[in-house]
This record gives C-alpha cells, structure tokens and sequence, in this order.
C-alpha cells in the first residue's frame, strides 16, 4: 500500500519563503499547500485535515497567535509549527502554551525544517492513532453499556432468585427476585451480605470462598425460608471466574420449590400409608406361619386349620390391596389404555349382579332392581364402570345386615344419568363421612371391626366417576343405611380422540 | 410367670403373640383399640404391657403410652411398630416415647420371647 503523502500547509506572508518551503518540500515528497496570510491559512486548515501546520508568527492580518489559537480549537490533533524572525524565549513559550508543538526561529535551514516536520509528523501519528483507539474505545464502552442493561433486562425479568458475590463475601450483582425469595426487605450493591444469608447458604459459600483450588462444580442445597407460610428454596452456587481463570466469587441462583415439595410430602404420605396397609396382612400371616414352625409352641390341629385359613385370608387381602393400588396408578396414566365404547349402565349392572349371588343369598338379602327404560347409551370404559359398580356392590353386601336390603335404581336425569345404590347397612357416623373418599379410610367403629377392606375401594369409585366429569355424593345415617349417588353426564367428554 | 397385656388392633398379631407367650406361661390379656387397653391396664396391673402403635386410631399408641406414664404407671412397656422407617419413627426407645423398648416388627417367637423375659426381670 501506498503511504500517502504528509500533507503540509504554509503559512507565510513573505511570498518568496513560502513558496521556497513548497518546492523543496514537494522534492522531499510532501504535499503542500500554501496560505499569504493568517484568515486564508485558518479557512485552509480548517477545510482540509494538514498534518502540520506552520504558521509565522507575523502575518499582515491577524497575529500568528490568533491563528494558533483557532486551527487548535477546532482540529486539536493537528500539529503547528510556529517560525518567526523575532525569536525569544516568551515567544517560544507563549505559543507552545497555546498548542504549538515546536518553535523554528528564522531563518532556518532545509534540515532544520526537515527535522522539525519529521519530528512533528511522528507526533501527529501518535494523535491520530490514539485518537483511533479513544473512540474505538469509547464505541466498545457504549456496546458494553447496551450489553449491560440488555442482561439486566433479562435476569431482572426471570423468575429464579440471582446474585452474585465476590471473594471477600460483597454483593456484586442481584435482581429482585433473589429478595423476594429470601424474603429480605432491600440490600445494596457491595454491602457484605455473607453472614446475612441462610446457614445452609452460608456454609457452602464459605466453602467456595476459603476453597485452595477453585471448586469446579456447582453445589445445591435447599432452604425453608418462614414467611407467612414456608418456602422451599432450591440454592445452586457456582464459581464465578475472571478472564485469566482466577476466581472472582460465586454466583446464587434460587428458585422456588415449595410446589414440588408439597407432591412429594404427598407421595411420601401415601407410600407411607401403603407400606403400613400392605405390611399388615403380611406381618398377621409372618406371625401365624412362624407361630407354627416353632416346635417348642404347642398348638392343636384345630388351631393349626385355623391360623393356615386365617393366613391365607390375610394374604388374599394383601393381594387385593396390591391389586386396588395397580387400579389407581392405572387410572393416574388412565386414556392410554382406555377402551371407550358406547354402553348401556343398565346392561352393566345386570352382568354384574350374578356375580354377588352367592354373597347376597349367603346373608339372606334383599336385592331390588328399579332400572329406568329410557337409559341412552354413553361413552365409558366397560372393565372401569364394572369395576366402578362392583365396588359399590361389594361394600353395599359387606356392610349390610343379615336379611338387609340394597336397592338399584337408575333414571334419565336431564343431561345425566342419574344411579343410586341403597342398603340398609351399618351407615356412617357424621364425622366419617367427609373422609370416606380418603384413601385407606375405613370407618372404625364396633360394627366396621370383623369387615374386612382394603380402604381404596371408594377412593378408586370416585376416581372413575370423576374421570367421566360425574359426581358422587352419598346420604348416610348411622345404624341404617348408605345411598351413594351418582350422576354420569350424558354427553361426557372422555370419549377417545 | 406373670401377666402380660397386648394392645394391638390387628387381632391376628394378637391371637399369635398371646399363643407364644403362653407357651411361656405367661398369663395374657389383650384389647383391641387404646381405649380398652388403658382399662384393662388400670383394672388389671400387669406386669408388662405389649403396645402396638395403632397409627390409625385417633389416640394412638404413643398417647396411650404417655397417658400411663403420666399417670405414674410404672409397667414396663414394648412397643412395636409396622413402619417405623416409612413414618419417620427412628428413635430408640425413651427417646421421644416412655417407653422400655421399641421394635419394628416382624419380631420371630423367640426374639419376643427375649424381650419379654428381660423387661419382666
């Protein structure tokens, strides 16, 4: 590439100077320009981007100085070089004072000059390329500065808990979510805040901070945090590092798993009751086979018929729970493998009923079928709505009297299909009926003691019904009887697809 | 021998444990649910009280335990629990109940036996 020529201007009234200066200095490969006087040579200048400039310092217009003065104003990084026939000290030191960059007294020799203009052209490339990086510099600054309150934009709108700390324990950075969920009122930007943090917070950081080598990974807790309820905060701590890999401090992220946390205290509840509800049976059965292993334990062979039917009555038990509960998780993935086609409940209950003959007859029931004729046929799952009735049935049978009576009855209620099943059973006391649904509820009470139960058989009922948006209520009187009743919309919207 | 009260409301559990115990020949008497249990200890002053914890039962297992205590009965008690692990129930015994020993069952014949034989002495 070809380097462009530095370009001078001359400002000189003394005609045969100036143009003296032009054609040796073009010899010299300059580009130069000449001005006769101080307004001519400020108009140049400013038009045009010299690298240097000089300017005698007695012109017939207005005094060198004048023109110093101007040119540095408006073109700072320009290079002026004052010559004049009246040298002295002041002279020299006024104009450097007013952004000269060097004093030539007159006359001068071409080296002289040429020195001067090598001297000051290699200023002027410093000028012009720190100007360059100043306002390289000053476009990064403003890019970084856009970047900065983009991100701020973007962590301040994200609902997880940020801040960041440095090594000695400052706060370096937050959004107001952190607060939130720390449940802390304000903080300020490098306020140290290490001790203000949960215990469980603290510790790790403590870690991260006083660490000999830089932890690599991030480390989780979770923290309660007691507001007006609690709050269960999940808190991953990673290092933070510098460019040159050295560690800078440890960035917090906290997000709120207080939702999460209830299922599982849920799941955790209900695994509880199914362990308890299942070790039973098995434990009873444990008990009686060991009973009779043990040779040092008389027992007689009535006793040993006993406890064998008893055990394997308790098992039988166990198995059914087992069986109850492969029906709930069934219908918690329910859909997948629904069968749904178009039934008649009235068909449904009659194939049931041969089922329970034995039972009913057994103690003496009464059964009575009032099935309504103009029943439509719906959408539903036949093995579900079976199982839905055979529930009901079995409890109607299990909790009645001897030479009691259970009465079906199903009729067209407007968008509804509406079925009630009546017995004259033991009936619910008025507090056990809230909590019937309940899984593995059973009444306790002297009458529920020799019935036995798994305590799901309602809870899956009332799955089933409201899995086909019906509703289940129930009418019980204590010592009487129980109606539970069930409305099945018509136009029910489980149908598949 | 001595007199032994079960307290259990798995009849099952109690028909078995009162049958090894007798083969021991203890003397045994036995009830269903908390309430029965705390009269017939009243009534009867065993000599050691076999306890199940009968987390269904609205006065369980533990407040029968504490009531007798509170009221200065001073039978030793063993208590047996199904899921100790699953509730959270893993102290040991006098920890959180006052009570003179606390096991997860299944207990065998002979560990019964073991642990009743060393309460009673």
């Amino acid at each position: 590439m070809q380097e462009l020529k530095p370009k001078i201007l001359v400002i000189d009234d003394e005609k045969a100077l100036r143009e003296g200066i032009k054609s040796f200095l073009e010899n010299e490969s300059f580009y130069v320009e000449i001005a006769k006087n101080g307004l001519s040579g400020i108009e140049l200048a400013l038009k045009n981007d010299f690298d240097i400039i000089m300017i005698d310092m007695k012109l017939p217009d207005i005094e060198g100085y004048e023109v110093l003065k101007k040119i540095k104003e408006s073109k700072p990084n320009s290079i002026c070089i004052v010559s004049t026939a009246f040298a002295s000290i002041e002279a020299a030191v006024s104009s450097v004072r007013l952004g000269a960059f060097s004093y030539i007294p007159k006359p001068f020799s071409p080296d002289e000059l040429l020195f001067q203009l090598e001297q000051g052209i290699k200023q002027r490339k410093i000028l012009v390329e720190s100007e360059l990086l100043r306002n390289e510099k000053e476009e990064f600054l403003l890019e970084i500065a856009n970047e900065k309150s983009r991100l701020n934009t973007i962590i301040e709108s994200i609902s997880s808990g940020v801040l960041l700390i440095n090594k000695i324990g400052e706060l370096v950075y937050f959004n107001h979510a952190a607060l939130n969920k720390l449940n802390w009122k304000s903080i300020q930007i490098g306020e140290y805040i290490l001790e203000r943090l949960p215990d469980e917070l603290k510790n790790i950081l403590k870690d991260f901070l006083n660490a000999e080598t830089i932890i690599n990974k991030s480390i989780t807790t979770q923290i309660e945090i007691v507001t007006k309820g609690v709050m269960f905060l999940d808190a991953t701590c990673s290092a933070v590092l510098h460019s040159d890999g050295s560690f800078a401090g440890v960035v917090i992220i906290l997000k709120n798993i207080t939702g999460f946390k209830k299922n599982e205290f849920i799941k955790n509840q209900f695994i509880s009751m199914v362990a308890h509800e299942l070790k039973s049976p098995v434990l009873a059965a444990l008990g009686f086979l060991q009973l009779m292993q043990d040779e040092k334990i008389k027992i007689t062979k009535e006793q040993e018929v006993d406890f064998f039917n008893r055990s394997v009555q308790r098992l039988k038990g166990a198995l059914e729970l087992i069986n109850d509960l492969l029906d709930i998780s069934r219908m918690e993935m329910k859909k997948k493998y629904r069968e749904i086609v178009c039934v008649n409940i009235n068909k449904i209950i009659s194939n049931i009923i041969p089922i329970f003959e034995l039972e009913i007859s057994k103690k003496n029931i009464h059964l009575a079928l009032q099935l309504g004729d103009n029943i439509p046929e719906i959408n539903l799952d036949t093995s579900e709505i079976s199982r839905m009735f055979m529930n009901l049935m079995s409890n109607a049978i299990k909790y009645n009297r001897n030479g009691g009576y259970i009465n079906i009855f199903t009729k067209l209620e407007s968008n509804y299909i509406l079925i009630k099943i009546m017995d004259t059973g033991i009936g619910l006391k008025e507090e056990d009926k809230g909590l019937l649904f309940n899984e593995f509820f059973r009444a306790k009470n002297k009458l529920t003691k020799n019935i036995s139960g798994t305590g799901l058989g309602l809870t899956i009922v009332k799955r089933i019904v409201e899995s086909y948006q019906g509703k289940i209520e129930l009418e019980s009187e204590f010592e009487k009887g129980t109606t539970f009743i069930i409305w099945l919309p018509i136009n029910n919207s489980s149908k598949n697809g | 021998m001595s007199l032994i009260a079960i307290i259990d409301d798995d009849p099952d559990i109690i028909e078995a444990t009162t049958l090894v115990l007798k083969s021991k020949g203890h003397k045994i008497i036995t009830a269903s649910n908390p309430e029965d249990g705390y009269e017939l200890v009243i009534l009867n002053k065993p000599d050691l009280i076999i306890l199940d914890v009968m987390m269904d039962e609205p006065d369980d297992g533990f407040f029968l335990a504490q009531k007798f205590r509170k009221e200065k009965v001073k039978t030793p008690i063993l208590m047996y629990t199904s899921v100790s692990k699953a509730i959270g129930f893993e102290f040991g015994a006098g920890e959180m109940v006052p009570v003179d020993d606390f096991v997860e069952k299944p207990i065998s014949p002979d560990e019964i036996i073991e642990k009743v034989s060393r309460l009673l002495n």
